[in-house]
């Protein structure tokens, strides 16, 4: 057997464009910095099956790799490259970088509110990791972008599965109960597309867990869970901003693309809803702002309804810029009751 | 529990579900690297299950929800199909050595090359690109499928992906750094019999593209100093081989565990070999094989250009020599030394002849 046989150089001199010399600016050499040229043309329409990279010359003839998503409109975002880079830039390690001997003791009912607290919040993040994998193989080649940053975000929700779950054994209590798994199951069978799934993971779900989480940070008992809690909302602004960008992309693209989302939106609240109606989080979340079972009586559950009613503002207030038209009387009361005119 | 809520006044509770709860007075201790994955593995929550049952997606350890939705309907439930006994360590050693493309890289450090020099470097870099994002999206699909009992070995996989995706950057970035661009792509990743992407079994995959595929792949890059111009190369390889290492000690630690806790599925595992070592050990996925667009770049970048190509084609058989003693040595460590000593696997013949 020849390792190698006598060379034939065919390969040499075959490239779309060649010339390309992009230098690093002031944050370094970055993924968007690459899309000059040809290289940053970013096509409507994906119909290459096999893994061209976006530029190179394919080569003719090869089998499908079966992607589901080729259409821009589907899946892209501008802002994308630019968050994969600052996903990286703000990596933070749970083991090492929260400050675990901040935390002390807590009244009973305090710790078993803050472990159920995490048991739910570590669900959702594996509901993130389920559902964001599930379609990443999904997706075409050219909008790699997007592919990249969504590898961060699921690298983000694998480290939030484990910060949750390590401050839930730290301080004397343990897991809680799992979560109801209503909205879980919607996110998870959004399969009507990507963009379907975008906005259950992250339009409803992801706009609820954010306002759970600033208050969360508010009402931190210590630096560790201060910075958990922290460090949490960094990341998930980062998906955040993915996600609206896309369905802005989306709603402009997309025909008919508004009442769609209306129409998901529909459905998804009563579902939302019906969840709500479960005391389990709530409870656990007026605990903790009411500072004991006591509290939570009184303070405590109003805090919770203060930010509801803020979740309600940011979410309604979201549907609006995109466009997305909701008719209050459509809303279930568990929700309606939250908006900023029923106070 | 019961739906006693009154909003709006009085806020009765109901607190049912305080008495609700995994294993309690858990106190995990900060060893020497923090409070680790392995830290928290104690009492109930240490244990992953031999067979799943969960189909909720209960973090392992919680208290069930009798009303809780079937939503789980992952394959991979059975312990010994994707466990591993360092995932912890790898885990986590995995978030301490990630690093950035952008900032990382001594970019500044890249001069013009003569032209066949970075042509060959540019079509290495469309080639890379193309496998990297297979070793992302293979991975991230059986992430999806995986229960959650099993969160470590998933945590990894994530990892994996991660990884992977700055890869693909990081090499598409020197492509288009150098006043190159990239290249004809080679295909070699279609969706073909017999590729990574055609597996139905966690394990199967895993043998072929972490054994076989990046473990070949690694050793390219661990003699990447070979084929590096400048500072910027250099610390490409060298990132890329401490990361590519990980994802195949991820391989060889899962194929040893399936080998010692199931037995009954060592000579299948060997038929994966078998078709791994068919197929990409010699195949077009494999850069130092003898898929001309790749080995002949690598020829040019290891000898000094084209002139050179004689001297170059020389190291070449030196890293496929290397690849394949160091594939022989995993698959030994995995516990499927057997092979070799049986005849049944021909790398041992393959590599007397290439030494010869
Ligand atoms: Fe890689
Ligand atoms: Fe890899």
């Amino acid at each position: 057997m020849t390792p190698v046989p006598n060379p034939k150089f065919e390969w040499m001199n075959q490239s779309r464009q060649w010339g390309v010399r992009v230098k690093p600016g002031k944050k370094g050499l970055t993924l968007g910095s690459l899309n000059v040229g040809i290289y940053g043309e970013v096509p409507t329409e994906w119909n290459d099956q096999t893994r061209n990279p976006r530029g190179a010359i394919a080569r003719r003839g090869m089998p499908p790799v079966g992607y589901a998503i080729r259409e821009k409109a589907g899946i892209w975002a501008d802002c994308a490259a630019d968050l994969y880079e600052e996903a990286i830039q703000r990596r933070w390690a749970p083991a090492t970088d929260v400050p675990w001997d901040t935390i002390e003791p807590l009244p009973d009912d305090v710790e078993r509110a803050v472990c159920q607290v995490c048991t739910e919040l570590s669900q959702y993040a594996n509901v993130d990791i389920e559902t964001i994998s599930s379609w990443q193989h999904q997706m075409a080649y050219g909008y790699h972008e997007v592919k990249q940053f969504l590898a961060t975000a699921t690298f983000d929700a694998g480290r939030h599965y484990e910060v949750f779950r390590k401050r839930a054994l730290r301080n004397g209590g343990g897991l809680g109960l799992e979560s109801p798994g209503e909205v879980n199951r919607m996110i998870l069978e959004s399969r009507g597309g990507w963009t379907e799934a975008v906005t259950y993971l992250f339009l409803l779900r992801g706009t609820y867990a954010m306002t759970m989480l600033r208050y969360l940070e508010r009402f931190a008992h210590n630096d560790a869970e201060r910075f958990i809690y922290g460090h949490v909302i960094q990341d998930r602004a980062r998906h955040m901003a993915y996600a609206l960008d896309h369905l802005k992309y989306s709603v402009a693209h997309v025909e008919d693309q508004t009442t769609v989302l209306a129409t998901l939106l529909f459905i998804g609240d009563r579902l939302f809803a019906r969840e709500l109606r479960d005391p389990v989080l709530r409870e656990a979340l007026a605990i903790i702002f009411g500072g004991g079972v006591e509290g939570a009586r009184t303070h405590g559950m109003a805090t919770w309804e203060a930010m509801m009613r803020e979740f309600m503002a940011r979410y309604e207030g979201t549907c609006e810029w995109l466009r997305v038209r909701r008719a209050p009387d459509r809303i279930p009361e568990e929700m309606r009751r939250f908006l900023p005119e029923a106070d | 529990m019961s739906e006693a809520v009154q909003l709006d006044t009085g806020h009765e509770l109901d607190l049912g579900w305080m008495d609700q709860h995994g294993q309690w007075d858990t106190k995990a201790e900060q060893s020497k690297y923090g409070l680790t994955l392995a830290d928290i593995q104690i009492g109930e929550y240490g244990d992953a299950p031999v067979e799943s049952d969960n189909q909720t997606g209960r973090p392992r350890g919680a208290a069930e929800r009798p009303g809780s939705y079937r939503i789980g309907n992952y394959a991979v439930r059975t312990k010994s199909e994707i466990w591993l006994d360092n995932a912890s360590f790898l885990y986590e050693e995995a978030l301490q050595r990630q690093w950035s493309s952008a900032t990382d890289i001594p970019w500044h450090t890249i001069e013009p090359l003569p032209d066949d020099i970075e042509q060959a470097q540019c079509t290495m870099d469309t080639f890379l690109t193309e496998v990297e994002f297979v070793a992302g999206d293979v991975p991230a699909r059986w992430i999806s499928q995986t229960t959650p009992d099993f969160f470590e070995a998933r945590n990894v996989l994530l990892c994996q992906v991660m990884d992977e995706s700055r890869h693909m950057d990081v090499f598409r970035k020197r492509a288009l750094a150098n006043g190159g661009g990239l290249m004809k792509a080679t295909g070699g990743t279609a969706g073909v019999v017999g590729s990574i992407d055609l597996s139905r079994d966690f394990t199967e995959m895993s043998s072929r593209l972490h054994i076989s595929g990046e473990g070949a792949v690694l050793t390219i890059f661990r003699m990447g100093e070979l084929m590096a111009y400048n500072d910027a190369e250099k610390a490409i390889y060298r990132l890329c081989a401490q990361d590519e290492a990980r994802h195949v000690a991820f391989g060889v630690m899962h194929m040893r565990y399936m080998a010692e806790t199931a037995p009954e599925r060592h000579e299948e595992i060997h038929c994966y070999l078998d078709e791994a070592e068919r197929g990409i050990l010699a195949g077009s996925q494999n850069p130092a094989g003898q898929f001309p667009t790749t080995s002949e770049s690598m020829a040019i970048l290891l000898g000094g250009g084209k002139k050179h190509f004689d001297e170059g084609r020389n190291k070449l058989i030196a890293i496929r020599r290397r690849q394949l003693s160091e594939y022989i040595k995993r698959v030994r460590s995995a516990g499927f030394g057997d092979r070799f000593d049986n005849g049944r696997s021909q790398v041992p013949e393959i590599l007397a002849d290439i030494a010869a």
